[in-house]
């Protein structure tokens, strides 16, 4: 997994690519709470290059996006391939993540 | 038709992507559709996730054994490791509805394979056994 933080139209978007797994989730929990800690909200994360995720990723979502309602963050993530929206569809994630097709939605919305 | 392949790996979480490659080269020999090899191959992950956390208590020097066995009418995938006895009765994930980090993994496994049980017969660690039923063309 390789992690990419990018300002677009003046707001922070992580850029996540290749497998997020157990081995590779603490350094994404790792990023992703340091710009939490920041109250940087909304924060924008890219899907378009994830192949993979697992349990661990997906828990460190949620653990972010826990943190970020006890200070109404917004927490938005864009460019969802499709076997990885089913992951989050069993999960029943889909209906608690604000999810978009892209970037410009996500930013728009 | 029976074949077999086995594998042993380090419980060190950098070997999970391995995991990942075989199963998923392991199905595509069995022409098993992509969509239910991407879901075995996150079942299998899972599991063996879950022997390195709770089997291995985290250590990553020990050894987890994965042991394929295809037939006509089943894929097969059985895991052993040699770490603290999985308590099976309190084996089960959090409701989906409870949104919160973690249980999840056990309901990827559960989705897909028909079969998640533990050979209480092993003496030491444990071997789960993966049954997922169907049609084996090759």
């Amino acid at each position: 997994m390789n992690i990419g933080i990018a300002s677009y139209k003046g707001s922070k978007v992580i850029q996540l690519s290749g497998d997020i797994d157990m081995y590779s989730s603490p350094e994404l929990r790792t990023e992703l709470m340091g710009l939490i800690k920041k109250r940087i909200s909304p924060l924008y994360v890219d899907f378009k290059e994830v192949s993979y995720i697992d349990s661990s990723g997906i828990a460190t979502f949620v653990e972010g996006l826990k943190i970020m309602k006890t200070y109404d963050g917004r927490l938005r993530l864009f460019c969802i391939p499709q076997g990885i929206m089913e992951i989050f569809r069993f999960s029943k994630l889909d209906r608690v993540f604000e999810i978009y097709g892209s970037i410009d939605d996500a930013i728009n919305s | 038709m029976k074949d077999f392949a086995t594998i042993a790996i380090p419980s060190h979480p950098k070997y999970l992507s391995i995991v990942r490659s075989v199963t998923g080269k392991i199905a595509q020999i069995y022409e098993i559709t992509e969509t239910l090899t991407e879901d075995m191959k996150l079942a299998v992950d899972e599991a063996c996730a879950n022997v390195i956390k709770h089997a291995y208590q985290g250590d990553r020097t020990k050894k987890i054994v994965l042991k394929y066995k295809i037939t006509k009418k089943s894929f097969n995938v059985i895991i052993e490791d040699s770490g603290i006895k999985a308590k099976t009765d309190l084996i089960k994930g959090r409701d989906l509805d409870d949104i919160r980090p973690g249980g999840l993994g056990i309901h990827f496994i559960k989705r897909v394979f028909d079969v998640f049980h533990f050979d209480e017969t092993k003496k030491k660690g444990n071997r789960l056994i993966l049954i997922k039923y169907m049609n084996i063309k090759k």
